[in-house]
């Protein structure tokens, strides 16, 4: 009898996580297949409709691109926590408190210049993000407090913040009793690229490759690989811990709220209630499949902004737009699933292989 | 090989292993092993790290198959596809990491895996207890795992081997957990076993322990037998060392002795806690001087490891004081530590000392990194070729330097380490276990390192579990148990019996709740 069994690999395969990727998203297409085939439609004729909504040129290209931002942001958030092995699943909730500190900036700056009051915005988006975090970050880095649980709380304050101000005192008195938010003025929204993509794209695309240079070759980002593979490891060479855990969940906290503060001046007309749009968790997703690190999480958004437009484009042809969501939720796994080879070998004949070190102990 | 049974007397014997080969991705580990081992004797065997001795007993155990190769039981061929197999066939192996619930009981341990479907816990404890008393194996059914010593979970593990009827059993580098006092206990307790009709392959590479216990010996060396079924009783241990290490080793290893200077290293009645909130040590108080090596011996779980944490500051001392080359260093950050000479080495490489997921450059700049930059920048040349000149001086063989440095093999690993601690030419350096595990080669290296830091007038602290290599190496020698320094010895006049009488003060009541 056979028993198959998994060895963990010295290194992982040398381009397996684009490989495992490629294997999610075929994964993941089969899925859909058999999906929409159970409920009788014509895959290919879904399929390409998805893909002309997404990537058939330039109009496309801008859509999908103004959807990449959000996700690159959020994920890149997640992402930045991660390399120090810290779980932000607050990105949502961060993302909401950005934009609410961008909509206040724009209240009070309304007569601004252009350029100075989408600068202003941003920054308050940014210490909106971060400011939500700073508790979290503290108890975990003063008490120990698990993060997650933390982050994933507040996503609801910030939620629920957000639903006060826009049902309350930042009702618009001239939305007929609607609850809604004040259409920002027009200098606030960012200026556009091509067709109807926006400048967020060169904000995300900046703060991502900053980031990455950051986290791989500054002393400060060193600290944080040091500490993200073994805190026992940063504490014996003198690296302090909690002020670590309390800079980097904060800065990871304000990405996030630029995400917010981008989306908002980019895409959105006034602070909405679903303005986070679920961007904080599959932002989780996206830097999984990025293995938490920022210099892969353009790519990874880019295919799941896609995915995402895609699958909203469909609903015209009668699909659910869940359709997208299972897509993209295949993707994770398919991924997942596949990484394993990356980082394991399979041994068929159910004895464990041993690397040298390991024959005589 | 000096014996080799004729064809006649093969049935009689109890295991027979021959041209056994067994590779593995870049190393032949068995290359044509032979082994023969009589019924009711005990067996040793003797080999140095990476000789192939617990490949060997994994492909007797059915943990491995070899690529060719006989297996014999009682002159009957057998072909084991998985432990399981060999278990029916009557060969059990007691690994040297336990693999046992710390909530169960002592029974419910014993039983786990072949236990009835209706477990009566009165009647197993009690057959449990009529096996354990037969064999001399001094263990309490009914406590829970969790507070039993080491010593007593490995006769929890003999028990489960015994439990399952085996006839042979292999015991991988059993006393390397035990007390020299145990060591002694369960010579009679194998002794037993022997008389009793069953067989026992004792895998060891302490030649001391090996002739006190064992009736023959098979040597291996590189993966092939040097010498098969040695009669114990007119084989002297020269002759064994001789045939396993290759050549005679060297009779005055004694390192000279340093002159010693000024005290460099100095604690005054430091007390810690360990994990659990409970005092780890107490009252501890010593000084090493320039030019000395002071060794810390102790059966492990003493306090060592607390008490080599407490002086690099990564554990808060409770009580008392450390004063490092004449400053007051007590509540000093570890950075600060090393900033005014301290050299650590710990215990755990891997997580503590080396940060496992990163490369071997990251891990080699650990300590300098702070120097490399430029702006927020670290320098990619400088770091290179620092961790160049490390890999060079201290002879670490890397494949690929950006590649992780988990790859890396123990022995590698701990060059890289010592290497990086030692670079910074500290004037006190604190070993935790620097040679555990390593080959021959490995040992020496790293001792050489230290010897050679303390010539050049540095206080070295080593702490190990390696009595003799404690013995041949320090300038003086304490003993730790129970969290308190026992006594000191001149390591030159001591004896090995009376040093482990210190390391044994009253251990029995360590163990117990």
């Amino acid at each position: 009898m056979k028993h198959p069994r998994l060895h963990l690999r010295e290194a992982p395969l040398p381009g397996g996580q684009p490989l495992a990727f490629a294997i999610g998203l075929t994964v993941a297409l089969f899925v859909g297949t058999l999906l929409l085939l159970g409920a009788g439609h014509d895959p290919v004729r879904i399929y390409s409709r998805m893909f002309e909504a997404s990537l058939g040129g330039p109009d496309a290209w801008a859509v999908t691109l103004n959807r990449a931002v959000p996700l690159g942001l959020a994920g890149l958030a997640v992402a930045v926590a991660g390399s120090m092995g810290l779980w932000n699943i607050g990105a949502e909730g961060q993302i909401m408190a950005g934009a609410i500190a961008a909509s206040w900036v724009a209240r009070i700056g309304g007569d601004w210049p252009g350029l100075v009051l989408i600068v202003a915005m941003l920054l308050a988006a940014l210490g909106g993000g971060g400011l939500l975090a700073v508790g979290p970050a503290i108890a975990r880095a003063r008490l120990g407090v698990n993060e997650i649980i933390t982050t994933l709380m507040l996503n609801e304050v910030a939620i629920r913040l957000a639903q006060w101000l826009i049902h309350g005192p930042w009702k618009d008195p001239g939305a007929h009793n609607f609850p809604l938010a004040p259409m920002l003025p027009d200098q606030a929204h960012l200026p556009t690229l091509f067709s109807r993509a926006h400048c967020g794209l060169l904000i995300a695309a900046a703060v991502i490759g900053i980031s990455s240079l950051a986290v791989r070759y500054t002393a400060w980002g060193y600290e944080l690989r040091i500490a993200g593979s073994s805190e026992a490891t940063a504490r014996y060479s003198g690296i302090s811990l909690s002020r670590k855990i309390l800079t980097v969940l904060v800065i990871s906290g304000g990405i996030a709220g630029l995400a917010g503060g981008v989306e908002l001046t980019g895409t959105a007309d006034r602070l909405t209630e679903s303005i986070s749009n679920g961007f904080g968790f599959a932002g989780i997703i996206v830097a999984a499949l990025a293995l938490m690190r920022p210099s892969g999480v353009a790519v990874v958004a880019l295919l799941f902004g896609a995915v995402q437009i895609g699958g909203q484009s469909i609903q015209t042809l009668g699909v659910s737009s869940s359709v997208s969501t299972i897509l993209q939720a295949f993707v994770l796994f398919g991924a997942i699933g596949a990484g394993v080879f990356s980082r394991y070998r399979i041994l068929l004949d159910g004895e464990a292989p041993v690397v040298p070190e390991e024959v005589n102990q | 090989m000096t014996q080799t049974p004729s064809p006649a007397d093969e049935s009689q014997l109890a295991v027979q292993l021959s041209e056994v080969w067994k590779t593995f991705p870049g190393v032949v580990a068995n290359a044509g092993v032979e082994l023969n081992v009589r019924p009711r004797t005990i067996h040793a065997l003797l080999g140095e790290n990476g000789a192939g001795k617990s490949t060997l007993m994994n492909i007797l155990a059915g943990v491995y198959r070899p690529d060719r190769g006989e297996l014999k039981l009682h002159g009957r061929a057998h072909q084991f596809r998985n432990p399981a197999d060999a278990l029916s066939a009557g060969i059990g192996m007691v690994h040297q990491e336990f693999r046992l619930i710390p909530s169960f009981s002592v029974a419910e341990n014993v039983v786990l895996g072949s236990a009835p479907s209706v477990i009566k816990t009165r009647q197993i404890e009690a057959e449990v207890a009529a096996m354990a008393d037969k064999f001399g194996l001094r263990v309490d059914p009914a406590q829970p795992l969790w507070q039993l010593s080491m010593g007593e979970r490995q006769k929890v593990e003999i028990l489960k081997v015994l439990w399952r009827d085996a006839q042979v059993l292999i015991l991988d580098e059993p006393t390397t957990v035990l007390t020299p006092d145990e060591v002694d206990e369960l010579g009679e307790i194998l002794r037993r076993m022997a008389d009793d009709g069953r067989c026992i392959i004792f895998i060891s590479h302490k030649l001391h322990e090996v002739s006190g216990i064992c009736d023959e010996a098979t040597v291996l060396r590189q993966g092939k037998t040097v010498a098969s079924s040695l009669d114990m009783a007119t084989t002297d241990s020269t002759e064994l060392a001789r045939l396993m290490v290759g050549a005679s080793p060297t009779t005055s290893d004694r390192p000279a002795a340093a002159t010693p200077g000024v005290p460099l290293l100095e604690l005054k009645e430091l007390s810690a806690r360990g994990d659990r909130g409970i005092d780890a040590f107490s009252d501890v108080s010593f000084q090493i001087n320039s030019g000395e090596i002071v060794g810390i011996a102790g059966v492990a779980g003493n306090g060592q490891r607390e008490l080599a944490d407490v002086i690099a500051g990564l554990r808060p001392a409770t009580r008392g004081s450390l004063i490092m080359n004449d400053a007051d260093m007590t509540t000093a950050s570890p950075r600060q530590r090393f900033l005014s000479g301290l050299g650590y080495i710990p215990e755990d490489r891997l997580g503590v000392g080396l940060a496992p997921r990163l490369s071997i450059t990251d891990n080699a700049i650990l300590r300098v990194y702070r120097q490399q930059r430029r702006g927020p920048f670290i320098v990619a040349e400088k770091a290179l070729s620092y961790c160049k000149g490390i890999i060079e001086r201290f002879g670490v063989r890397s494949g690929d330097i950006d590649g992780p440095i988990a790859a890396l093999s123990g022995g590698n690993l701990q060059r890289l380490l010592v290497g990086r601690e030692l670079d910074s030419q500290p004037s006190v350096v604190v070993a935790a276990q620097p040679t555990r595990g390593l080959d021959v080669q490995g040992v020496k290296a790293i001792q050489d390192l230290l010897l050679e830091r303390r010539n050049a007038g540095a206080a070295v602290l080593m702490i190990s579990e390696d009595l003799d290599e404690l013995l041949t190496l320090t300038d003086r020698l304490l003993v730790m148990e129970g969290g308190i320094i026992r006594g000191e010895f001149d390591p030159r006049t001591a004896s090995r019996q009376e040093v482990g009488l210190a390391m044994l003060a009253d251990a029995t009541a360590v163990s117990r709740p």
